[in-house]
């Protein structure tokens, strides 16, 4: 848990700026009815004629990617249920959760809900609306294969650990046993995720080695700047680990040898909308486990003054059994506060990454001279909150 | 409507100064036209951009060296000086090329006297000091010159700029914006048209940033004020003057054309070096290393060499 600590020191401020800009965003924005685009001017045009996409845009409502299976085929919340969620949410002692104190799990008052603020609830009940009932296809057998080999070896690295002894949620379907001769092992696919070991940087999670933005993101602010042959697309994501994308509007898809980490994007106006393809995505930065197959199709699709519909469709044949399509309203921020943190300069400051490379290789070695316990019967990978622990 | 209608009377107004004014920029043969100003009448420099040129080597003039890296060699001069360990496997591809410097006037860079000792200290240990060997943020002017090319998408109040270097970007505010929240890497910059000249004031820097690979650097006082005058179509004259009154006695200014990258599908292609210098910055922590020799945190580069094969000197010589 020391690597938690110390990535909180070398992050921090970076999140105390999105934190800020998230709640000024929350309040000093404009309030439209339900969630539902308010009439607020007409789409403006660009002086060629096409579609303005032109500002920073922002979803402000949460909403999660996949339909809770209460709501069957029902794309929108009632709101009744929007205020219930929110109160839920507000009231949820959970973001200000300690496990036991002085355990592996317990974090001193890390990431709680200072660290993760929450937008109100948004009127979809999911961001997914195709298939129509909200939820991703089913994963090909052979992703399904390659996850579940993925897991089983994060999970031999963790069976020493209190956490599969003390069977928490971060050890589901492992077991507690003697260290794993699988820490010799190198992973199957190059790996993005955090894993209980740090023999170097690529056993460290994309985003702890600051290299984690990449599309499509559901949760960043974006600044669109629009000329006549390209788009230029300023992402604000993830802690500093943000990036800029440009469509293109002409030309053709880069040979498939050259892999990029956003891929490589062409446009093409149609109608009222922009529509990008995107392909050539690295395996260096996959998105749930598609790259090299993966292709999306976005359409951004100016509204009204204030609002930009963004759609996008997942396909990639080899992890998903049919595309999916994700949709949301994004809302015009203000420009003239300069509040979009568009530097993402995560690597400059990583002082995390070092710090916990050189703490396994002091534990090693205090376990080496008998002063400390085996490090395999440590967890220095999972944490203790919904979703941000365990093998992924 | 009334708005949209006098926004398309503008427009039109617009176009047709514009085309008034197109007559100005020198067009080159075999242009199809369009690409010369943008539908508001200014100079169009959307597209892909790269400098060509030896800048970001060293602003200033100089001589080729034998390597990016170089020990003495037998003689005590200079000029005599022979590529050092990191360097001296990549044989004549590691050298630095000429150039005449791309510093104005005397083509001085009139340092205080405390910068210029920091300025020869930061060349000697170019290695241990560049921030571009550790793939931070390559700051302004440096992004412009350096050898990867960059996009420009010029919209109607902000100008971006999206650099292959570590997918780097800035974005030029046409319109009034508060300054940033902190320093910056990057710079905050805000942007003019002065006739057919592209003006840029860039602030706001965090100091952490230099020129080139010779060491030459500025510190958070540095205020630049960059200029994008269209030489033709595909051509721009790029300026920048530096004012930094911590580090230079005066203020003084860069310049270089900037070439349009031609190619049909010009792209900007990241170079993707938060990875590649990962072994780099963090190799002497991991628990096998890969470079055989770290001697805590210092890297002892031994370069295993084979003698050339394939020319009958080599080959006599062997036997």
């Amino acid at each position: 848990m020391r690597r938690r600590v110390y990535e909180s020191l070398g992050v921090a401020a970076v999140l105390a700026v999105l934190v800020l800009v998230l709640q000024l965003s929350a309040g000093g924005q404009e309030k439209s009815e339900g969630g539902t685009p308010a009439p607020s001017g007409p789409a403006p045009k660009t002086a060629l004629g096409h579609p303005d996409l032109q500002g920073i845009w922002l979803d402000e409502f949460q909403t999660p990617l996949e339909r809770p299976a209460q709501y069957a085929d029902r794309e929108f919340l009632t709101e009744e249920e929007r205020k219930q969620q929110d109160d839920d949410r507000s009231g949820n002692i959970g973001r200000n959760r300690r496990v036991e104190r002085g355990s592996q799990q317990d974090v001193a008052g890390a990431y709680n809900a200072v660290f993760t603020s929450a937008k109100p609830t948004g009127r979809r009940t999911s961001m997914v609306v195709d298939p129509p009932n909200g939820r991703i296809p089913a994963l090909t057998p052979q992703m399904q294969e390659r996850n579940r080999l993925d897991r089983e070896f994060r999970l031999a690295l963790l069976q020493n650990t209190d956490t599969c002894k003390t069977k928490a949620p971060a050890c589901n379907g492992g077991t507690y046993g003697p260290p794993s001769p699988r820490f010799a092992e190198v992973p199957a696919n190059y790996n993005t995720q955090r894993m209980n070991r740090h023999n170097g940087p690529e056993d460290q999670s994309l985003g702890d080695r600051c290299m984690l933005g990449r599309e499509p993101d559901f949760n960043a602010f974006r600044r669109i700047v629009q000329g006549p042959e390209s788009v230029a697309i300023g992402i604000d994501t993830g802690q500093g680990q943000g990036y800029q994308r440009v469509v293109y509007l002409t030309g053709k898809h880069p040979p498939s040898s050259i892999r990029l980490r956003h891929g490589d994007s062409r446009g093409r106006y149609e109608g009222n909308s922009l529509v990008v393809e995107t392909t050539n995505f690295s395996p260096k930065w996959p998105f749930r486990g598609a790259a090299e197959n993966l292709t999306l199709v976005e359409k951004f699709t100016r509204i009204d003054a204030k609002t930009l519909e963004y759609q996008v469709t997942v396909t990639d044949p080899t992890v998903w059994t049919a595309p999916w399509t994700v949709r949301q309203e994004m809302k015009l921020q203000p420009d003239d506060q300069n509040r979009i943190y568009y530097e993402p300069r995560c690597h400059e400051g990583n002082y995390g990454l070092a710090a916990l490379l050189i703490g396994a290789r002091l534990d090693e070695k205090r376990f080496k001279e008998g002063r400390g316990p085996n490090p395999a019967s440590q967890d220095t990978a999972t944490d203790f909150g919904p979703g941000a622990g365990g093998p992924q | 409507m009334n708005v949209k209608g006098s926004t398309i009377v503008i427009a039109l107004v617009a176009a047709a100064v514009g085309a008034l004014i197109s007559a100005a920029i020198p067009r080159t043969a075999g242009e199809t036209g369009g690409r010369g100003r943008t539908a508001d009448g200014k100079p169009n420099f959307n597209g892909v951009w790269q400098a060509m040129n030896e800048a970001h080597w060293d602003l200033q003039a100089h001589e080729a060296r034998p390597g990016l890296v170089t020990q003495p060699g037998i003689y005590k001069f200079d000029y005599a000086k022979v590529p050092a360990a990191p360097v001296v496997a990549l044989g004549a591809a590691a050298g630095v090329p000429a150039s005449l410097g791309v510093v104005t006037g005397d083509g001085q860079i009139p340092y205080t006297p405390e910068a210029a000792k920091i300025r020869q200290d930061n060349a000697a240990n170019w290695i241990d000091r560049d921030p571009e060997l550790k793939c931070y943020l390559p700051g302004i002017p440096r992004a412009m010159y350096m050898p990867y090319p960059f996009a420009i998408v010029q919209g109607n109040d902000k100008i971006h700029m999206t650099y292959a270097f570590s997918n780097a970007g800035r974005v030029i505010h046409m319109n009034k914006v508060e300054g940033p929240p902190d320093d910056t890497y990057m710079g905050h910059s805000v942007g003019r048209w002065d006739g057919d000249t592209l003006v840029v004031e860039v602030t706001n820097f965090n100091g952490k940033n230099w020129f080139d690979r010779a060491g030459n650097f500025h510190s958070e006082s540095l205020k630049l004020v960059e200029q994008y005058k269209p030489i033709s179509q595909d051509a721009i004259q790029y300026e920048a003057t530096i004012e930094d009154p911590k580090t230079f006695t005066r203020p003084w200014t860069i310049s270089m054309p900037l070439y349009r990258r031609l190619e049909e599908s010009a792209t900007v292609l990241d170079y993707p070096c938060i990875e590649f210098s990962e072994e780099f910055m963090y190799g002497h922590l991991r628990d096998k290393p890969l470079v055989t020799r770290w001697e805590g945190e210092t890297m002892v580069v031994e370069v295993t060499r084979k003698v050339p094969e394939g020319d009958k000197l080599h080959e006599w010589y062997r036997r």
